[in-house]
């Protein structure tokens, strides 16, 4: 009987994708000429674990290409070879390249071998030219005085002006070292001094979930690894093993306690580990350091006091595991190398005497167990996390949605009611309103993501184009912990994308103008995203030349979208590059210029429910700001009343509200009025008129009217009233009901009734064709 | 203080148990004196079969003999269930006894250090081995 493999291949993908996206940061990140070990490591993992995974699950040809990267890289780790800016391009594509395999194999199309072929032999042939490291590549290192003296350890080993490629290149050689002597797994190669490594070793508690062997993993490989690195001492707990009756044959229900002995690095065993990151707890600890542990002692009732620490008293465990009877659960073994000592003998100078640790060792383990979430639990990346289907979020904040609505009911309910328990329930209602708020804000974080997710792919980008197009870019990217919902993140990606390549495009001017200019040759792209209120504020700035007025007016003169003497304000001019079809670059390349550009970064960011800003300085640079809101399943709003309805504005789009006097409105020609606001003229719309509803107030200095701004054009929407700011759920009228101009979905207020949201573009869109018509 | 057990994780999820309608699919034979050879593939995928015929002896009232000397290959999934085993058995006070000795088992018992739980000590010396 074979076990079916399929069942693993989507966490193989999705895992090979995960770590192909970090095997490009770390190759972005590489430095040519002084490469970091550890970055190194990181990429070789990367290749290795996706050789393995892909060798498993027979396919041959992703097997057969990451094989050959990974010889490559090993030169690389070993210092047999350079990283050079070719081989950095090489292995840049190479990553490309697996991932199009995986992405063919994953849909079962296929592949395109001809590609992969061709770097599988560009890859070989880089192995096959490898050329002995050159001499140390001074250029590169920063100037520094000769003499002056190093911070660090291995500095003042060094007296030559380029102490860090010695450094760097002599961490190089010391690993190729281990590596020679090292096994045949790639985690005894991969030594650095930034890794933490124990000297004496590492004790590893190693819980694996449930589903452990259901994900194609097997603690026995696991063990069997360890064992190659140290000498390692097991101790399972199977205090979680059911009665047989109702074990599930493929549920893990073991769980370990390792002492493994030896200088070891911990990458070398969270490497061990990798295969299993997200379907276990693992925790590492250097022997000897009972930082944790001895916050655990202290909670402990019954644990020796007498200086011996906790670890030391789950030592003295296996020296008495003989006489705790096979229902305690704690079994111990012994050491596995061939100078164990004999399970009666106490292993620890400071054991307690084995009398009375039968008593005391049993549940001092169990302490440990039982306080492990408090302590650090340094699972590997981001273990403890759970992959759950959008889906199932989705509904989850849908029924949150329900009962947020349910609440505002029963709160408007009991605030009306009277009597003696109306007090008591007007509590629990406030109670019950925190609760829910509590709960909706969970349930949204939960979509949550950084907009890292997004950024990442800009460095790349960047460097492609930049290299293209001849121009020096530095990236910066800030705030990228940010986070924001996953449909908003989804859907930002292009408009940024598009907005980066525009700055580089065009912003960034060629490196002979910009030192012309007094400016350093390389220009700055700057993507910034922070929290400003209730939303997002991403920020795409570069120090380029600025949008050019006068060849934007030209163009637009020329197009017949101005008049030969419109003179506009600067704001006015920068509204030009939104308009459809509307470029200025003289040449089209196939980054911009097609002029299907602009328009569309503000068509798509205001169907997020966010807008556009832009400000330029001629010679200084542009920056466009884009606010977004958090979510799109929630929108700050403010209520108004018109006649017996109630409708919601959001509050991004409203500037202002106030009482018109009837000295500043002016009726025009026809039906249309406007009114005087900050030295401009604002266009009146009635809401009544154009939802046909029956107001209570018709003349307009006896309503309000709400400043609100929409497709970079403000208006004045004129209401009864204005009732409230609230956070309203949306609920979709087009799934619910049908698409309507002017309303951009409904919401269920507390008393039960429907209010639409209004859609200020749509609104403004509406008013004017009805004004047209 | 929460009594739970500590590893008693939440996380167990009830789908119902892997039996399979292989019942003597296997290359496993159960002889009448209450023995079984245990198949040479004991991994994962073959651990639900060895299950269901283990668990036909739990009961036994005579000595289990469990006759190891065909196992080839043997995972954590596989060495689990006769972990579970032996473990039942002896706390019904009932006794399992080896019979052959399998290299594959024993270095997995000890790495996984599951030998003192299979009283598997000193295994692989006689061809026989009572458990104590």
């Amino acid at each position: 009987m074979t076990i079916d493999l399929t069942q693993f291949h989507d966490a193989f993908f999705e895992e090979s994708f995960e770590a192909l996206d970090s095997m490009e940061t770390a190759l972005l990140k590489l430095d040519i000429g002084a490469p970091e070990p550890e970055l190194i490591n990181t990429i070789f993992r990367v290749a290795h674990s996706i050789k393995g995974g892909s060798a498993t699950f027979g396919f041959s040809d992703i097997a057969s290409f990451t094989h050959s990267l990974e010889t490559l890289l090993d030169e690389l780790r070993s210092g047999a070879m350079q990283v050079t800016l070719a081989i950095s391009d090489l292995l840049l594509k190479s990553v490309d390249v697996m991932r199009a395999m995986l992405r063919s194999t994953q849909a079962k199309q296929p592949l395109d071998i001809q590609k992969v072929s061709d770097l599988q032999f560009d890859l070989e042939l880089a192995i096959a030219q490898k050329n002995p490291a050159p001499p140390q590549p001074v250029a590169t290192v920063p100037a520094v005085a000769p003499g002056a003296s190093f911070s660090g350890s291995n500095a003042g080993a060094f007296s030559t002006v380029t102490p860090n490629t010695d450094a760097a290149s002599a961490a190089v050689h010391v690993e190729s070292t281990v590596a020679a002597n090292g096994a045949d797994t790639p985690a005894a190669t991969s030594t650095s001094d930034s890794q933490p490594t124990a000297a004496c070793g590492w004790e590893i508690i190693f819980r694996p979930y449930r589903e452990l062997f259901a994900r194609g993993n097997d603690p026995l490989r696991m063990m069997r690894e360890l064992a190659e690195l140290g000498e390692l001492s097991v101790q399972v707990d199977t205090s979680a093993l059911p009665r047989f009756a109702d074990l599930e044959s493929q549920s893990c229900y073991l769980a370990w306690n390792i002492r493994l002995k030896g200088a070891i690095r911990e990458e070398a065993i969270r490497q061990v580990f990798e295969w299993a990151e997200g379907d276990c707890d693992l925790e590492l600890r250097p022997m000897g350091a009972p930082a944790t542990l001895a916050a655990v002692e202290a909670g402990t009732p019954g644990a020796p006091s007498s200086g011996a620490s906790a670890a030391q008293a789950t030592q003295s465990a296996p020296a008495v595991a003989k006489s705790v009877s096979t229902a305690d659960a704690v079994a111990a073994d012994a050491t596995l190398s061939g100078r164990s000592t004999g399970p009666e003998e106490p292993r620890h100078e400071a054991a307690t005497p084995a009398g009375t640790a039968t008593q005391q060792a049993t549940p001092v383990l169990t302490a440990v167990k039982e306080t492990r979430p408090e302590t650090p639990v340094t699972a590997i990346g981001d273990s403890g996390s759970i992959r759950v289907s959008v889906e199932k979020i989705d509904e989850l904040m849908n029924t949150v949605g329900e009962l947020v609505i349910t609440q505002a009911m029963l709160s408007q309910l009991g605030n009306a009611l009277e009597g003696p328990n109306a007090e008591k329930l007007r509590a629990g209602l406030a109670q019950l309103e925190r609760n829910t708020r509590e709960l909706q804000e969970s349930v949204m974080r939960v979509r949550m993501l950084p907009i890292s997710f997004v950024f990442s792919r800009f460095p790349r980008m960047v460097r492609d184009i930049a290299q293209r197009l001849g121009k020096q870019i530095e990236l910066k990217l800030t705030g990228e912990q940010t986070e924001l919902d996953k449909t908003v993140l989804e859907k930002i990606g292009d408009p940024l994308v598009h907005l980066v390549r525009n700055s580089i495009d065009h912003g960034i001017e060629l490196p002979e103008v910009r030192t012309a200019a007094g400016k350093p040759a390389a220009g700055t792209v700057h993507l910034d995203a922070c929290h400003r209120g209730g939303n997002i504020a991403v920020e795409v700035s570069d120090d380029g030349g600025g949008l050019d007025k006068e060849r934007i007016l030209a163009k637009a003169r020329s197009r017949g979208l101005i008049g030969p003497n419109d003179v506009l304000t600067d704001d006015q001019v920068h509204e030009l590059i939104f308009l459809p079809g509307f470029s200025t670059a003289e040449k089209t390349t196939d980054l911009s210029g097609r002029g299907v550009g602009m328009d569309v970064v503000r068509r798509n960011v205001k169907e997020l429910g966010g807008k556009i800003e832009l400000r330029s300085e001629p010679g200084r640079g542009s920056r466009f700001i884009i606010t977004l809101p958090l979510t799109l399943a929630i929108v700050d709003g403010q209520s108004v009343a018109v006649g017996s309805e109630t409708y919601i504005i959001p509050l991004i789009s409203i500037v202002e509200s106030m009482r018109l006097k009837e000295t500043a409105i002016s009726r025009l020609s026809g039906h249309n009025e406007v009114f005087s606001f900050r030295g401009d003229y604002l266009p009146i719309i009635r809401l009544h008129e154009l939802f046909g509803v029956e107001p209570r107030a018709r003349a307009l200095h006896e309503g309000l009217v709400v400043i609100a701004e929409g497709d970079g054009r403000r208006v004045g929407l004129f209401v009864d009233d204005l009732l409230g700011q609230q956070q309203v759920v949306i609920k979709s009228l087009e799934a619910n009901y049908g698409h309507v101009e002017g309303v951009s979905g409904a919401t269920i207020l507390g008393d039960g009734s429907v209010a639409l949201i209004l859609d200020v573009t749509g609104v403004i869109h509406a008013a004017s064709l009805r004004a047209a018509a | 203080m929460n009594k739970r057990k500590p590893g008693a994780a939440t996380r167990a999820t009830r789908r119902g148990r892997s039996a399979r309608s292989m019942l003597g699919a296997g290359t496993e034979h159960k002889t009448p004196s209450d023995s079984f050879a245990v198949a040479a593939e004991c991994t994962v995928a073959d651990a639900g079969l060895l299950k269901i015929h283990l668990a036909k002896l739990l009961d036994a009232s005579a000595i289990v003999t469990l006759d190891i000397s065909a196992v080839q290959r043997i995972d954590t999934a596989g060495l689990q269930v006769i972990a579970a085993f032996v473990r039942e058995r002896e706390s019904r006070g009932r006794q399992v006894q080896w019979r052959g000795q399998a290299p594959a088992l024993s270095n997995a018992a000890r790495l996984l250090g599951l030998s003192q739980v299979l009283r598997l000590a000193a295994i692989g010396a006689q061809a026989v081995e009572t458990a104590p």
